[in-house]
């Protein structure tokens, strides 16, 4: 039942309870009316016409009497008339009484008296006939006789009939005025039981509407003071109250869906202040920083302190600005917020995009600095944001990448020269340089001679430079020769002085010497003389060079990603200049497998190289070079036995040489091994005895009898064959390595200890100095790690198996 | 008739701003104080926009633009305002005097052209 409802049922109830009330007393009137009526038209009357009836039978009785003491008889008819007439009212009230009898009594007295008065008729109508007769006495007598016994009878009656009839308007009139008093008291007993009753449902009714209304507004007085959107009303009915909260209800959803929207939408904003690698602020009028800023801004800024700090004071002290700039700013921001947007558009070209921030232990950052307005819907910017980055690690790529761009040029320059002609360049200019050096310590004051002297040598240096053009040279060389040169015109501008000359000196001397080093180190190419055919290390080409360059110079500066992948580049170029592979120092090794295998009666080898990216410096190329030679023959000779035995050993006819590169504990590791029978520890123990290296006395454990084999004039293999054998080969070897400030030992590569045979490896260790690890050397597929077996694997049979037992020289 | 007024006390100020507008199609006078602009803006119902300078002789560029609001009711001509500094109390004088905007001295052409133009029309 919805409230309208229940209005409409007080209302019906209350009207209800009205026309009842109303009826009741409206039928009750009426019965009381209808009542009063009886009493007042029926029984009052005929008590009234009692008395009537007494009256008129006194008058018959006077008639008669008036008639029988009439003497004088001519009177008599006109009396006996009279009589006879009053006879007729009597008559008439004895009717009345007789229809007003409305009880068994009443009916039994008022027939008792309509016989009684007809004998009283009879009686005078007696008297009368005889007076008129003249008989007087008879008629006299007749009256007291028959006539007043009769008269006394009915008077008596009569009386009766009065009494009767007075009793019964009496308890009329008694019982009108009781039933009078009952109406009114059911009407009042009525009316207040339907307003007891009325109150009650009303009461009920307004408790129904009021209390859940009270009890909503309870509710949403509490949502909307603790704005706690997650609650509800409870809906206890489906009334207009309960259609109101349902309402209510989906309208908190709605606000706690947009609240929930704009939590979501804060806590992103605010995760990505945390979380953003940008520092981001914006100024709120008066030039303030307002305190929400990104959390990296704190890193670049290096301060916690920054909501609510000046914007100038936070950003732009001790930066590379002028005061002049710093005010243009600060006028410019000011300019900008709170006005219309078009004041940005006015000003924004005074806002600093990039600035040198010193820290206060003294680093500068670069820091890029990036405006824009923040408008409201009227266009106002109300405030400016300010995204900062710190690109100091972005300007010193860049800076590495011009260095790195220098030094690809410079090596351009030096590959263009033949190395002769650079040496003698490097040794004239050195000399020049020296000479210098030593004209302006002898002067400590202006001298023609002397700075002649000294113009010419640095005319010769340049000249000599742009003839080879080595451009990143003259350019240096060119400003100590123009000193010379105003020097030699005796400018006033300049006067002689000995240290600003040497420094300057020793700035051209550093510039020489850079190229030196670079053709020297980087590229490998040391003096004429020391290893022929030295041109032959040069691993990086020319156009490889210009390529590089090309690439720095088509990098996007402003892009740390980009720059960072071409430094690394030209990082990885430059230290690929002057390194060569193993595969490739062991090039004319490698290729010497087949007809060496062909001669002692072998299959070529399977060569397995390993070499982890890591590239030898060409200053250790020969050397490894060298030693391989050795080793390898060693492998081949003794250690790689021939098809058959290996056939009987279960093993590939082929046998197979494996060489590993690793760098540990600041050491290269360059590792050979061989699937071959192993090292024959038990011949090197008897042939070491036999030659008097160790006395017969002594018994050498395992590693001793290994390192055996560094040893000279050991050989163990039954002849000196062309191949190895000879007993000097590790010797020499050794001394190589020694020279690179490397060492090389034989580790066993399997446990049987004491065993006449045990595998091994060879491990040649050097500084890893002479190496580099260049990550993804092969991913270009520029060198394989893997080299095939030998074409050329036509093994003679008849070759000589060469006593194999086991000897490594 | 002119669109822009330009009132600088700085010859060079005036020329350099008045050869750009009038280079970019702009008609242009000038006036060499507050108190000259005023008496121009008056002689010519036809301007458009005033861009004026703060610090001038006789009468400086905020009094000139609150003389224009009370004596020239019905204008409705721009004012920008060119100047090397920017307070608060600059600002709300400005604001009070109903002026556009602020440009901060050095001006940058091409940065400033689009808007004048739009004041100006």
């Amino acid at each position: 039942m919805n409230i309208s409802q229940r209005i409409i049922l007080i209302i019906a109830l209350a009207l209800t309870a009205i026309i009842a009330i109303g009826g009741y007393a409206v039928l009750q009137s009426r019965q009381d009316a209808a009542e009063v009526r009886f009493v007042t038209g029926k029984i009052v009357p005929t008590a009234l016409a009692s008395s009537d009836l007494v009256s008129r039978l006194k008058d018959v009785q006077l008639g008669v009497n008036v008639f029988v003491a009439e003497t004088n008889p001519t009177l008599l008819p006109q009396l006996r008339d009279q009589l006879l007439a009053k006879l007729d009212p009597l008559k008439e009230s004895l009717k009345i009484q007789e229809a007003g009898a409305n009880d068994p009594k009443q009916r039994a007295i008022v027939e008792e008296t309509k016989e009684t008065l007809a004998g009283y008729v009879d009686a005078i109508n007696e008297t009368i006939r005889l007076k008129l007769a003249g008989q007087h006495e008879l008629a006299n007598a007749n009256l007291f006789g028959n006539v007043a016994p009769i008269q006394t009878a009915i008077e008596s009656i009569v009386e009766a009939i009065r009494v009767e009839k007075n009793r019964a308007k009496d308890d009329a009139i008694a019982n009108l005025a009781k039933r009078l008093s009952a109406t009114t008291q059911a009407t009042a007993g009525a009316t207040t039981l339907m307003v007891v009753l009325l109150g009650v449902v009303g009461l009920l009714l307004y408790r129904q509407i009021t209390r859940p209304i009270s009890r909503m507004q309870v509710a949403m007085g509490e949502i909307a003071h603790s704005q706690d959107f997650t609650r509800r009303v409870p809906v206890e009915q489906k009334d207009e109250i309960g259609n109101s909260i349902i309402a209510f209800n989906s309208m908190i959803e709605k606000i706690q869906e947009s609240s929930e929207q704009l939590k979501q939408k804060t806590l992103d904003i605010q995760s990505m202040l945390q979380n953003m690698p940008q520092g981001i602020l914006t100024v709120i009028p008066g030039n303030r920083i307002h305190h929400e800023y990104s959390a990296y801004l704190e890193q670049i800024l290096e301060t916690p302190d920054i909501a609510g700090r000046d914007l100038m004071d936070l950003i732009f002290s001790s930066t590379n600005l002028g005061t002049d700039s710093l005010s243009q700013i600060e006028t410019a921001c000011s300019a900008c917020v709170g006005e219309d947007s078009m004041n940005f558009a006015f000003n924004e070209h005074l806002l600093a995009g990039e600035i040198q921030k010193s820290m206060p232990d003294g680093r500068v950052k670069f820091l890029d600095l990036n405006w824009s307005p923040i408008t409201d819907e009227n266009d106002v910017t109300v405030r400016l944001m300010l995204c900062v980055r710190d690109v100091t690690e972005l300007r010193a790529l860049a800076a590495e990448a011009q260095q790195q761009k220098r030094e690809l040029e410079i090596i351009g320059e030096i590959l263009a020269v033949t190395q002769e002609k650079f040496h003698e360049f490097i040794d004239s200019a050195i000399r020049f340089i020296d000479e210098n050096e030593r004209v302006i310590r002898a002067h400590d004051a202006f001298d023609p001679g002397a700075v002649a002297l000294l113009f010419r040598n640095m005319h010769t240096i340049k000249g000599n430079a742009r003839t080879y053009g080595l451009r990143h040279l003259t350019d240096t060389v060119h400003d100590a020769e123009q000193t010379y040169d105003e020097l030699r015109k005796q400018r006033p501008s300049l006067a002689w002085d000995q240290t600003q000359l040497l420094d300057e000196l020793s700035r051209v001397k550093a510039s020489i010497e850079h190229y030196a080093k670079i053709n020297s180190v980087s590229l490998g190419r040391r003096g004429p003389g020391r290893r022929a055919g030295v041109e032959r290390f040069l691993m990086v080409d020319r156009e490889q060079i210009a390529e590089t360059l090309h690439r720095l110079e088509e990098v996007n500066a402003g892009n740390i990603h980009e720059l960072l992948a071409a430094r690394d580049a030209v990082r990885r170029t430059l230290r690929l200049l002057g390194t060569e592979p193993i595969g490739k120092v062991l090039d004319g090794v490698l290729a010497s497998l087949p007809s060496l295998a062909q001669d002692l009666g072998k299959l070529p080898p399977m060569v397995e190289i390993e070499d982890n990216d890591i590239v030898l410096r060409n200053q250790v190329g020969g050397m490894v070079k060298n030693v391989f030679t050795h080793l390898i023959r060693n492998s081949m000779d003794h250690g790689l036995e021939a098809p058959e035995e290996r056939k009987a050993a279960g093993k590939a006819l082929a046998g197979t040489l494996s060489i590993r590169l690793d760098i540990a504990d600041g050491m290269l590791a360059i590792k050979l091994r061989d699937d071959g029978r192993g090292l024959a520890l038990e011949k090197i123990r008897e042939k070491a005895t036999s030659v008097g290296l160790i006395h017969a006395s002594r018994t050498l454990d395992d590693e001793e009898a290994a390192q055996l084999v560094f040893s000279s004039g050991l050989s163990t293999a039954n002849a000196v064959t062309d191949v190895s054998g000879r007993g000097v080969g590790m010797e020499a070897a050794l001394e190589f390595i020694k020279a690179e400030h490397g060492s090389i030992e034989i580790r066993f590569t399997d446990d049987r200890k004491g065993a006449p045979f045990r595998h091994f490896e060879t491990v040649i260790l050097l500084p890893a100095a002479v190496c580099e690890r260049v990550d993804g050397l092969h991913g270009d597929g520029a060198i394989g790690a893997r080299q095939a077996p030998m074409a050329n694997t036509a093994a003679s049979a008849s070759a000589d198996p060469t006593n194999t037992v086991g000897s490594r020289a | 008739m002119a669109q822009i007024l330009v009132v600088d006390d700085s010859g060079t100020v005036r020329n350099e701003l008045c050869d750009f507008l009038t280079a970019n199609g702009l008609t242009v006078s000038s006036a060499v104080d507050g108190k000259d602009g005023l008496e121009k803006l008056k002689a010519d119902p036809g301007i458009k926009l005033v861009v004026s300078d703060v610090n001038m002789p006789n009468m400086d560029g905020l009094t000139m633009a609150e003389k224009i609001r009370s004596e020239l009711k019905n204008t409705t001509t721009n004012i920008v305002m060119l100047t090397t500094e920017n307070s608060p109390a600059m600002k709300e004088r400005g604001k009070a005097a109903g002026i556009k905007g602020w440009i901060v001295k050095p001006f940058n052409g091409p940065a400033v052209l689009a808007s004048l133009k739009k004041l100006a029309a």
